[in-house]
Order: structure tokens, then sequence, then C-alpha cells
């Protein structure tokens, strides 16, 4: 069970319907596996029952109804059947091509790899990273936001562990090195407004490739 | 025959002995729902396919399915696309609909957010839908420990219980979406009172929540 969750205003705005996509998803995968937000979540969308309850009602269009009486018996749209993939929360199956281990990993180094996911959205890029057992990434910090989940393995920092499921927000006043657990790679899904600024010297060198 | 107001045809069936050829639809008992509870409404639609009670949902509903379309920015003709598009999915999808694990409002909810969302996300072409987001319309994939047999009451005190100052930014918060800096600017508040604003009310929320927790237990105790 997860340690790290978002923040409660994070819940409310995806409650509301309000978040970018990506970060939805992302949201979305940690609330299929957390009873804790599940029950915020209800919450949050009690409240958006009582808001809708509370609003001062507009009349329909005249018409409106014998539209919709109409439409009633129409057959449904059908909807595709996606073919399961095992071990990958639901809300990202639509959008990974292939299994972890299939997936055309782009070589950032031999500590760190990427993969990009095709998932619109106007502000964030969303990636998967995947630390190999027992590295450590050089130290950076971000020039945005970066929103992370634990997808599969561990990974540590400083002080912190952080597991399958956790939900990790980076932001620019995080300097950070995180390193996988020595007994399996980690993979992390990652959504960030803006490309990773490293602040050693090894990062330095490696900058301009790493975004 | 034929020309007779269907009042009077309605009176003349009524007092004659049913016969198998009669329509059906006249002579059975014709549950009255005008005083049924959105819930009941929901039932009979997804149980009887009855299209009464499902214009009755309509009248009840939709005007504030309408607000809420507008409330989030959407325009006039726009908003009755969105309440069609939700309505529709009620009577498809009333099955889904479990009185155990939260009200008719919050299903309801859950649904014209999803068709607003999936609306203005088709205008632009995107892949992502609602589905992938939340399964079945149920905004949560529990099997609920929050249960709200307890009473209706209970859950319309949440917004009841913020102070007006807090129920302007929540409004804020599900309407529009924007980052609090901007809630500030449109405001005129300084951004730490919208954020503290904002504190209050998930505390507010959050006690309410536990509240309603211990009643379950107390509920749970009772019953062994
Ligand atoms: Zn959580």
């Amino acid at each position: 069970m997860a340690n790290y969750h978002p923040t409660d205003e994070l819940l409310m705005a995806f409650s509301a319907g309000q978040l970018p996509n990506a970060l939805g998803l992302m949201l979305a995968c940690h609330i299929e596996h957390c009873p804790d937000c599940q029950r915020k979540m209800h919450q949050f969308n009690e409240l958006g029952g009582n808001i809708l309850d509370s609003l001062e009602p507009l009349a329909l269009d005249e018409g409106a109804i014998g539209k919709l009486l109409e439409r009633l018996d129409e057959p449904e749209p059908v909807v595709e059947k996606v073919e399961m993939l095992p071990g990958i929360p639901r809300p990202l199956q639509r959008f990974m091509p292939a299994h972890y281990d299939n997936l055309a990993w782009q070589g950032m180094s031999s500590s760190l790899k990427e993969f990009t996911l095709d998932i619109d959205d106007d502000r964030y890029t969303t990636k998967l990273f995947r630390i190999a057992a027992g590295k450590q990434l050089p130290e950076h910090t971000h020039k945005g936001n970066e929103f992370t989940l634990v997808m599969k393995g561990s990974f540590s920092d400083k002080t912190c562990n952080y597991h399958a499921g956790d939900f990790v927000l980076a932001d620019t006043s995080t300097r950070h090195q995180p390193q996988a657990a020595n007994d399996s790679d980690c993979i992390c899904l990652a959504v960030m407004d803006a490309p990773l600024k490293l602040t050693g010297t090894f990062g330095r060198m490696l900058n301009p490739f790493m975004r | 025959m034929n020309s007779l107001p269907l009042t009077k045809s309605r009176v003349a069936l009524q007092n004659c002995d049913p016969k198998p050829c009669v329509d059906r639809s006249l002579t059975t008992n014709v549950t009255d729902y005008s005083s049924s509870s959105l819930e009941d409404l929901i039932a009979a639609i997804s149980e009887k396919r009855d299209k009464r009670a499902f214009v009755e949902l309509f009248k009840q509903t939709s005007p504030r399915l309408k607000a809420f379309a507008m409330q989030c920015g959407a325009n006039v003709s726009d908003a009755e696309e969105i309440v069609q598009e939700c309505m529709l999915n009620v009577w498809r999808k009333a099955h889904t609909f479990k009185p155990k694990s939260g009200t008719a409002i919050t299903w309801l909810y859950t649904i014209i957010r999803n068709r607003r969302i999936d609306f203005a996300r088709k205008n632009r072409h995107e892949t992502v839908s609602s589905d992938d987001m939340w399964l079945e319309e149920s905004g949560d994939e529990l099997e609920s420990q929050v249960h709200h047999d307890l009473s209706g009451e209970k859950a319309r005190s949440l917004l009841d219980a913020l102070p007006n100052e807090q129920k302007q930014v929540v409004y804020k918060v599900y309407f529009e979406g924007k980052p609090h800096s901007e809630i500030s600017k449109d405001l005129e508040l300084p951004l730490g009172t919208i954020k503290s604003r904002l504190r209050l009310a998930m505390n507010k929320l959050e006690i309410l929540a536990k509240e309603q927790m211990s009643w379950l237990i107390i509920i749970l105790l009772m019953n062994f």
C-alpha cells in the first residue's frame, strides 16, 4: 500500500475533472490501488454532487426531452476492447504499446532509460523511466514540477524510500539523486512540465542530452 | 371512437374486461413517479427500463445539469448537447448506480463531469477519455467502506458545513479548474488566503468524513 499520496488539492481537482490529461491519468493509476485516496475521492465526488444540487435550475430547450426519447432505443456505441496487459494499471492500458520489458526504451545512459508515452496534453510530457537495479542517477533539480509515480520496484532518495504506488512531487526546490534498489530495476511514470536541469559535474556533461 | 380524447378512452378501457389484445400500457397499473426520489427513479430505469421514470428524472435533474455545464464554461447550445449525452448515459448505465456506495446526485455529478470533459476533448480531437480515468462512471473503484444508508441529510450537509468564503473557492476549483494563483487574481485576494481557505475546507470535509465513518462503526456495533 502506498505511503506517499497526491495532495488533497490535487485529489479535489481530479474529482472536479479539472486536471490536465497526463496528470489525471497518473492520479487515476495511484487511486486504483490506494484505499485512502479512494475514500477521499468519494468525499470530493460527494461534494461535487452537493455543488450540482445547489445550482439554480436552467430551463432546457423545449424539444430536449423529445429529442432524447427518440434516441433511447438507439443501439449503444460499441466499446473497443483493449487487450489488457498484465501488471499495468488500468488507466494506462490504452497508452502502453507493450509490457515494460518489450518497450523500445531509449538509452540516456546504461543506468537510465526512458520511453515517452503518447498522451495528448498541452502542458505536460509523460514518460516512463527505468533506473537499473542499484544504480544512482546524477544529482539534479527541476525547472518546473515533476510528478512521479513508482510503477514497479523501488528507489530511495536521501532519507525516503519509495515503493510501487507511491506518488512523489518534485519541484524547483527539490535537489535529488534517486537510487534504484539492488534487487530489481525501478520503473517510474513521470509527468513533467520542464526538462531536467542537472547540477553536478557529471550532470552538466549529460544535460544537453537529457530532456 | 378514434377521435375521443385520450382520457375518455382510458376510462372506457378501465370499464370493460381487459382483453388480450388491449394495449397493456393503458391497462396495467401505472406508477406515479412525481414524488419519487432520484434513487427510486434510477432504480425504475435500471430494473424496468421505464421511460416515464426517465422523463421524471429528466424533469427533476436536467435543469441543474444544464446549469452545471454552463458554470463550467459551456455556451447554451453546448450545454444542451452535454445534457443530452449525460441523460443518454443515465439511461444506458442506470444499472451501475449502487445506492450503497453513494447518493444519486453524486452519481449524476460523475456522469455530467465526464460528459463535459469528453465533449471538450472530442472537439480537440484528443484520445484520452473519461473512461480511462474513471471506471463505469462510478467515480471510484471501491467496494465502498463508506456507506450512505445513513441519511440523505448527512450527505447534503457537506457544502452547508462550509462558510461562504470557503465555498466560493471550492466552487472555483470545481467549475474553473484554475491554479490557485489565478483564483487569487480573480477574487483579488492574496494567494495565501486562497490556499488557507481551501485547506480549511479540506479539514472540515475530513472531519465530516470521520464523523460518517464513526457513525458507521456505531451502526455496525449495534447490529451485533
Ligand atoms: Zn493514495
